[in-house]
């Protein structure tokens, strides 16, 4: 899945920032209209970011390579690279959690410890190598496949599937809180005080921009079973 | 992963449900009418809440706050409140216009709309419960952000705004079906306090046809994107599906302005359009002088020495320990919390916990099975435009005698924001570039949600972990388990949203499961061997203690739960204000009678 070119743009070979999409959508241009609480929240993430606190440099390089693999964000474009590391370093800095955790897994900040330590060790063993981060990056798709696959099965004494929901959750969370993932799916964003109004299906504000490509419907082009 | 959408089309479309909602034509016309035309100065005279909220463009007239009564610890005031969401804020301004002193504790900051809420899912976060809970049993329920709250409001600040009414036949679950429970109270009970609640939130949709039929005080609000397809796929399936019912302002209520449709109502409302006990409760309960003491944790339940009577609540506040001094004291800490205070507050009397003689307490937490099921549609549907509570339909809510399960399902538009469907396709197995694939594909999913009732059962319990807060009090367990029926419901509903969808011209459906809502854990019965409350919410074990939130729910059909919430409370407030000449307005003081016992 993550190895091959993508024909469609967004990709290593285009390296842009304009949603593919969204010719021209930039959900930042809107910033005016929105109220100043959120303004604060939203443009804060396009600043710098506070330096890591939590992780330690080996699960710094762990971390960084799984979130790559996870949002399909390389180094070959740092330049727009959103920055999930750091943004989930300072959640678990801050013991930002969801407020609740399975009672099979430890609290958020270990379990995030635990398992990157795990990917290290399961790294070791299959793949002769010291660290998840020095896999070439096929090699660390397949190996994160093989935590997925696991389901409800032990995983270096975690559940997987409580593993795969931990990770998945705070990566989510962080890059899709990014206003320039908001321009790339083509998400109106913030509308307090202005509002929206052009309600109902195809309608659209007269800021908002058509998708290029309606029938691009993302079952059809699935790779069935992730990482092949 | 191995979880593939289903692309097939329906062999065979659900038939229409069982409810297709009949009534009298003449009477929904002549209901309306009445409904719709009213004046707003009766509601106003007896709840001005939407009058004292400023009219200048900002949210919350901070004079309110400042202005507010305060009392001492050592004031014995006639009822002290823990938590100041659905329950405790109507509790308290009832009782406050009934002449009561009232302090409510709330764990949570006195919220400022303006200040403290964004239009942003990720800087949200602060609305929920984020202290440490704990979750287990064969299907544990994720807590945080779609049911749990925090704050003055509680969890109405960031619920969607559906506020159905329960069924007529939601109260006796167990005569009529053989599953569940019978309530001790019946829906007739409650019809006057959803009428008196309809009009103050107020709550706009079609006139409703199921259950007991009824009409709402404001029109239907227009549908977006997510809700045409809705209305559609039902069209075409012969699905009887209604516009609302929803507490959101179309129109003006009060200082209340229309809704603007910006779609963040689970982020909270900073228009004052969706209704929160914040602006529908709070504001009038001030003016008759309750004081709200915020970010104030409530960690113990005191009683006299042979446990008859409570006395107060002790509470953390800045880091110091204090007591108030209480002649009644309500508990509205909702499902979880709840629960563990009563649990934390074990003294001789109760050795396992306040009210717990038959070890009730915990017990019967009900969530609602939420399977969502998405269908992708070439055209733009925008799901995120407009409030995402805006169509549903009742009818499949009551038990269908041809189905393998007892009870039914109700199904609503719920309109993710982009993380919220991130975690949607991320929960099919989908990551790295397949995800990103999907995601750039947002605007062209709507989105349904159904609510399933789950059945009541004694093993999906709250108990104290071991591990503890930063109080230093022991966490709540939640323990959760599903039965064959509550599966067998959960699969009914995913198949006829799919239906749906697919009737609507979807290419391909995908469904995740998915929980909402919390109900029961200290349920009211006839008797204290069934229950910890009685009908009228007091406690049978301590006859000054009140329970005053969702927790108290036997069952809970099929429907969203704040405005049963709501109505519970405010029938419970008017016995309670009956009732106040009886003498258990001022209890003799914990100087203890000798020989009495309860």
């Amino acid at each position: 899945m993550t190895g091959e070119a993508d024909p469609h743009g967004f990709s290593d070979e285009h390296g842009e920032p304009a949603p593919r999409r969204f010719p021209g959508y930039d959900v930042l241009a809107q910033y005016g209209t929105w109220d100043r609480a959120t303004q604060g929240t939203v443009l804060g993430r396009l600043g710098p970011q506070p330096a890591l606190r939590f992780f330690t440099p080996a699960e710094q390089a762990t971390a960084g390579a799984l979130f790559d693999l996870l949002l399909d964000q390389g180094e070959e474009r740092d330049r727009l690279k959103i920055p999930v590391l750091h943004m989930v370093d300072a959640r678990l800095a801050e013991l930002q959690t969801d407020g609740w955790r399975y009672q099979d897994m430890p609290p958020d900040d270990q379990a995030w410890r635990r398992s990157l330590t795990a990917l290290d060790l399961d790294a070791q063993h299959h793949e002769n190598t010291d660290s998840f981060a020095s896999l070439p990056r096929e090699r660390q798709a397949v190996r994160l496949q093989t935590v997925q696959d696991l389901d409800a099965k032990p995983w270096y004494g975690l559940p997987a599937a409580h593993v795969w929901s931990l990770w998945t959750r705070y990566a989510c969370t962080a890059f899709y809180s990014h206003p320039q993932a908001w321009s790339e799916i083509g998400f109106g964003g913030p509308a307090y005080p202005r509002g929206y109004l052009r309600l109902g299906v195809d309608a659209r504000e007269p800021w908002e921009v058509a998708d290029q490509y309606p029938d691009e419907d993302p079952v059809a082009q699935t790779t069935k079973g992730a990482g092949t | 992963m191995n979880d593939q959408p289903n692309s097939s089309t329906p062999a065979s479309p659900s038939p229409a449900g069982p409810d297709p909602g009949r009534h009298s034509t003449l009477r929904a016309a002549r209901d309306t009418l009445r409904l719709t035309t009213r004046s707003q100065r009766e509601v106003r005279r007896r709840n001005e809440s939407a009058w004292l909220l400023p009219n200048d463009g900002t949210r919350f007239d901070q004079q309110l706050i400042r202005d507010m009564r305060h009392f001492d610890d050592s004031d014995e005031v006639d009822l002290v409140i823990v938590g100041c969401g659905a329950g405790g804020s109507v509790l308290a301004q009832r009782m406050a216009r009934h002449g009561w002193t009232v302090v409510v504790l709330e764990a949570g900051p006195f919220w400022n709309p303006d200040a403290d809420w964004v239009s942003d899912e990720a800087g949200s976060r602060h609305l929920y419960w984020t202290e440490p809970r704990v979750i287990s049993g064969a299907d544990p329920v994720p807590m945080g952000s779609n049911n749990s709250g925090r704050g003055v409001g509680g969890s109405m600040v960031h619920y969607a705004g559906y506020t159905p009414r329960f069924h007529p036949s939601d109260f006796t679950t167990l005569t009529q079906d053989g599953v569940g429970a019978d309530w001790p109270i019946d829906y007739q009970d409650l019809k006057p306090s959803y009428e008196r609640l309809e009009q103050e939130l107020p709550v706009a949709g079609q006139y409703w046809p199921w259950g007991d039929p009824h009409a709402y005080p404001y029109a239907p609000h227009p549908v977006g994107g997510n809700g045409e397809i809705f209305l559609r796929g039902a069209a075409a399936l012969g699905v009887e599906a209604r516009v609302g019912p929803v507490a959101i302002m179309n129109g003006r209520f009060g200082n209340r302005p229309h809704c603007v449709y910006r779609g963040f109502c689970l982020q909270g409302c900073k228009v004052n359009a969706k209704a929160s006990p914040l602006i529908t409760h709070v504001p009038d309960a001030l003016a008759h002088g309750v004081e709200i003491r915020a970010d104030t944790m409530a960690t113990r339940v005191e009683t006299d020495r042979q446990g008859r009577l409570a006395t107060g609540v002790r509470y953390m506040r800045g880091g110091r320990e204090s007591f108030q001094r209480a002649r009644n004291v309500a508990v509205a800490g909702y499902s979880i919390e709840t629960p563990r205070l009563l649990l934390n507050s074990a003294n001789p009397r109760f050795p396992e916990g306040l009210c717990n003689d038959h070890d009730l307490v915990g017990r019967y937490l009900m969530v609602q099975g939420a399977p969502q099921t998405a269908g992708r549609f070439t055209e733009e549907i925008r799901a995120y435009k407009a409030p995402p509570p805006e169509v549903s339909t009742e009818a499949f809510y009551e038990t269908d005698p041809g189905k393998p399960y007892r009870r039914g399902f109700s199904i609503q538009t719920v309109s993710p924001l982009p993380i919220t469907w991130a975690e949607h396709v991320a929960a099919q197995g989908h990551w790295g570039r397949d995800l990103r694939r999907y995601m750039d594909d947002y605007i062209h999913w709507a989105t349904l949600g159904a609510l399933c009732e789950l059945l009541p059962q004694p093993g999906n319990r709250v108990t104290l972990a071991g591990e503890h807060d930063r109080y230093g009090l022991p966490v709540a367990d939640f323990s959760y388990t599903q039965c064959d029926n509550d599966r067998r419901l959960v699969k009914a509903a995913t198949g006829v949203m799919e239906d749906l969808l697919h009737a609507a011209g979807a290419s391909e459906v995908m469904t995740i499961d998915r929980y909402a809502h919390l109900v029961g854990g200290c349920r009211m019965a006839d008797d204290p061997e069934h229950g910890v409350v009685d009908a009228d919410l007091r406690t049978f074990a301590i006859p000054n203690l009140l329970i005053t939130d969702g927790s108290v729910m036997p069952t809970q059909g099929s429907a969203n739960p704040a405005l049963t919430i709501m109505a519970l409370v405010d029938r419970a407030a008017a016995r309670l204000a009956g009732g106040a000449r009886g003498g258990l307005r001022a209890p003799e003081t914990a100087t203890d009678a000798p020989g009495a016992r309860a």
